[in-house]
């Protein structure tokens, strides 16, 4: 082997470029996708055919919605501007708060940055390299919401034309890379200027500044008992920022609403003001954060090297007692998990903002219906409620339940050595997954009975309903994590992403659009049968069913893992 | 002469807990350098901060002449660094992971084909080369992230852990490649537990405790100054003794820039 003399000299005059590092990425990419293709193509087309059905259902229910506004001329004049205006704010700041955590995760806390990093890679071609890949991670939810959307727009309005189609794919790339820029650049910050214990500080007051907001909205909402037409416009009025010419989403908007009506320049003048703050942002952004990436590396690195104070926090002593009803062994697995949880801010942040979210449309929903409980729209909300609600939940037990026993794996002494049936083992999980979600969905669904003042026969069966849910997404989280395990796998998200997560995710949500179509069913005969507060024969027995294949698929999926666990060689 | 690693009363603390401590270590061309130390002692620290990961608080390093800090991209062209947890995509095979490196050190299309052909029949990768990486054992890893460290021929070799998955024969051929680079008069900067492979292999020994240089010599400078002490392993674990200090205490006292005897007895001279 020789060196050749003039390497470094060659490396120093020309250091690679994001463009080969994004060359040997594709490269990558073809092969885990004609590997997907050889490997297994039933789940590579079942998981193109699911997101199919996802896209298609996502359009039809645009369509119902821009159709139903524009049944009301004037309502659909205001709304539906007001709907994409919504849309694109909601978009630029979930972009930014996902791009953050993202371009965070991804510059400083991977064994990549520390391969590339040690070699001589210029840091900004590895800014631009993760910059890149954090938009494509980040938008492909803009995509699957985003394109349905634009779709449906233009079928509600045949006077757009063919090239309206240009112009909102256009605008979607230009806009993505807005919210992108700023998240690369927070990402930054954080690990430029705060350490561990800030950041700790910083998420405790997010939390705190969140529940401060839901009260403040509980309080702004319930002060006001007008009509609900007079609550509508003092509802439109302020949420008229969203509409604001500085907002780079009014930019796409208004262009959007341009392209339909074949005002061609106007469009293109939107077009050319989102792509030159696109261009201008992302480079501004990139040459920012290389500047001082190095030094944000090194106080990344150095505050994940530092000391780290494991005291028990009172959640994190909780742990230890909420499953007093287990026998000794299953308990400790149950509260090693439950104290995982909580010193996991990627999992429970998660849950808190979703269920924050959840909070806050609940408390609002009231309000926007003007029906009463169980009357009209009454009827619609409870069932939209518990949809959203299930589906929170199967995001959670598909992402971070699904993974508990393919983790132990590589503890070889929990499943494969302690002196525990797997059948006692899976209960473990059973019951740590069961607790988490019970409580959130247990508090949330109380919450949005208590807000829509329904009869207690009717808040019963709601809340048994949803836990009777939860029990079943567990277990087939628990149970498919059991019996499609990827033991070799460290990586929590790839194993939620393989094919046994894939199964578990089919699963779950077919369970959850069984329950909500019981629920519908439950809703359409009561409407039929004109609103009681009580419940007749056969709403209890339609609840019963639900119940019943709930906790019977549950069950069947532990018992499945189970049998599977025991005979699988570690 | 230009020193291949130039360490000069480094510091590095994170928050309260001192790293490395006033380290200066010198290490000229053309030696195989065995670091050793128990675990939290500061060896990946200082690792990361010769390779410009990290960078000391205090003092400098210097890599072939270069200084590595902020912008240490000439020092980075000199070496190579195999950290204890072989990284490879795993989506891309062994040989299009060993091409990608050789893209990144700008080595000649052609020369990275018979380095690859060279490599993979000294470290018997043919079976596995073209498979995809997430089906390796650490092993197989193992030799991949060597093969892609010694592509473009670095003058300084940096290597956690190098033995750890490998089969004895591998074990063997690894140890007879590192000898050979030294005497091309490249150097090897090596960092492991496996006190029987710097025994046999080293040039020079240096051990690491509490984030201070408390031992640095040949085996036989340091078997001449622990007179009573025959194996490395028991001059380390005395070296090392956790009563011998706290991160708080003062400490033994180390060695300074690698080159003056140290008072105590225990501590070693530079050659």
């Amino acid at each position: 082997m020789s060196s050749s003399p003039d390497m470094s000299a060659a490396i120093m005059r020309s250091p690679i470029g994001v463009i080969a590092l994004m060359r040997v990425k594709l490269q990558a990419l073809r092969n885990r996708v004609s590997q997907a293709i050889s490997d297994s193509p039933i789940k590579f087309l079942a998981t193109v055919g699911l997101l199919g059905v996802v896209w298609v259902g996502l359009y039809l229910l645009f369509v119902a919605v821009f159709m139903f506004l524009k049944q009301s001329r004037m309502e659909a004049a205001i709304a539906i501007p007001m709907v994409f205006s919504f849309f694109f704010v909601a978009m630029l700041v979930m972009l930014t708060v996902s791009n953050a955590i993202i371009a965070y995760t991804s510059l400083f806390a991977v064994e990549e940055a520390m391969y590339l990093l040690s070699a001589p890679v210029p840091p900004r071609a590895y800014v631009w390299l993760k910059y890149v890949e954090t938009l494509i991670f980040s938008s492909w939810s803009l995509v699957l919401l985003g394109l349905p959307l634009m779709f449906a727009m233009a079928e509600a309005n045949p006077e757009a034309v063919g090239y309206y189609y240009v112009f909102f794919i256009s605008f979607f790339i230009c806009f993505v890379p807005i919210p992108g820029a700023a998240g690369l650049v927070l990402a930054w910050a954080i690990a430029r200027f705060l350490d561990r214990n800030v950041r700790r500080r910083l998420i405790i007051t997010a939390v705190l500044v969140l529940a401060v907001v839901v009260v403040w909205t509980i309080q702004s909402v319930t002060a006001q008992e007008a009509a609900s037409e007079q609550w509508l416009t003092g509802f439109l009025l302020r949420i008229s920022f969203v509409q604001s010419a500085l907002l780079p989403s009014s930019w796409v908007v208004r262009g959007v609403e341009a392209a339909i009506e074949s005002q061609t320049h106007l469009a293109l003048c939107y077009l050319g003001v989102t792509v030159a703050n696109a261009m201008f942002l992302s480079v501004l952004a990139v040459r920012l954060v290389s500047w001082k990436f190095m030094s944000a590396f090194d106080r990344a690195l150095s505050s994940r090297g530092g000391e780290r104070s494991t005291a028990a926090s009172p959640a994190v002593g909780l742990a230890g007692k909420v499953f007093f009803y287990l026998p000794h062994g299953q308990r400790l697995i149950a509260a090693k998990d439950l104290r995982t949880f909580f010193r996991d801010p990627i999992q429970w942040t998660q849950l808190v903002v979703l269920f924050g979210l959840m909070t806050l449309y609940l408390v609002n929903v009231p309000k926007l219906s003007g029906a009463k409980p169980l009357e009209g729209w009454g009827m619609v909300i409870p069932f939209l409620n518990f949809g959203a609600l299930s589906f929170i939940l199967a995001t959670f037990t598909s992402r971070f339940v699904f993974p508990l026993v393919s983790l132990e794996g590589q503890q070889l002494w929990l499943i494969g050595m302690l002196p525990l049936s797997s059948w006692q083992i899976l209960v473990s999980k059973f019951a740590f997954a069961m607790t988490v979600s019970t409580f959130v969905a247990f508090s949330t669904t109380v919450l949005a009975v208590i807000m829509l003042k329904m009869p207690i026969a009717w808040a019963v069966l709601q809340v048994t309903v949803t836990v009777a849910t939860c029990f079943g997404l567990c277990g087939f989280a628990v149970g498919i994590g059991a019996r499609l395990p990827m033991f070799e796998q460290r990586n929590a998200a790839r194993i939620a992403n393989g094919f046994g997560g894939t199964v578990n995710l089919v699963a779950s949500v077919m369970l959850v659009l069984t329950m909500l179509t019981g629920m519908g069913a439950v809703g359409f005969h009561n409407r039929m049968r004109g609103f009681d507060e009580a419940l007749d024969a056969p709403t209890l027995m339609i609840a019963a069913a639900m119940i019943v294949l709930a906790l019977g698929g549950g069950l069947t999926a532990m018992v499945v893992g189970a049998r599977h666990l025991r005979r699988a060689e570690i | 002469m230009t020193l291949s690693i130039d360490i000069q009363s480094v510091h590095k603390h994170f928050g309260r807990k001192v790293a490395v401590h006033d380290l200066s270590l010198s290490i000229p061309p053309g030696e195989l350098f065995a670091f050793l130390g128990p675990n939290g002692a500061g060896k990946t620290t200082t690792i990361k901060m010769i390779c410009g990961l990290l960078h000391p608080q205090r003092g400098t390093i210097d890599v072939c002449g270069h200084r590595m800090g902020i912008n240490g991209l000439a020092g980075k062209a000199k070496l190579a660094y195999v950290p204890d947890q072989p990284f490879l995509y795993d989506k891309l095979t062994g040989r299009e992971f060993l091409l990608f490196v050789g893209e990144m050190y700008r080595v000649p299309t052609a020369e990275q084909k018979r380095i690859i052909d060279e490599l993979g029949e000294r470290l018997v990768m043919g079976d596995f080369l073209d498979k995809l990486t997430e089906s390796y054992s650490h092993g197989m890893k193992q030799k991949v992230v060597l093969s892609a460290a010694l592509m473009h021929d670095p003058e300084v070799l940096i290597i956690d852990e190098p033995m750890v998955g490998l089969d004895p024969r591998t074990v063997r051929v690894v140890k007879d490649l590192f000898r050979e680079r030294v005497n091309q008069g490249r150097t090897v900067f090596m960092s492991t537990h496996t006190l029987g492979v710097a025994e046999a292999v080293a040039d020079r020994i240096g051990i690491l405790n509490h984030g201070r240089l408390v031992c640095l010599g040949t085996m036989s400078e340091l078997r001449k100054q622990a007179a009573a002490q025959h194996s490395l392993e028991d001059i380390f674990l005395e070296l090392t003794h956790p009563e011998l200090q706290s991160d708080d205490g003062p400490g033994p006292e180390t060695v300074p820039n690698g080159g003056t005897l140290s008072e105590g007895g225990s501590h070693v001279v530079e050659s």
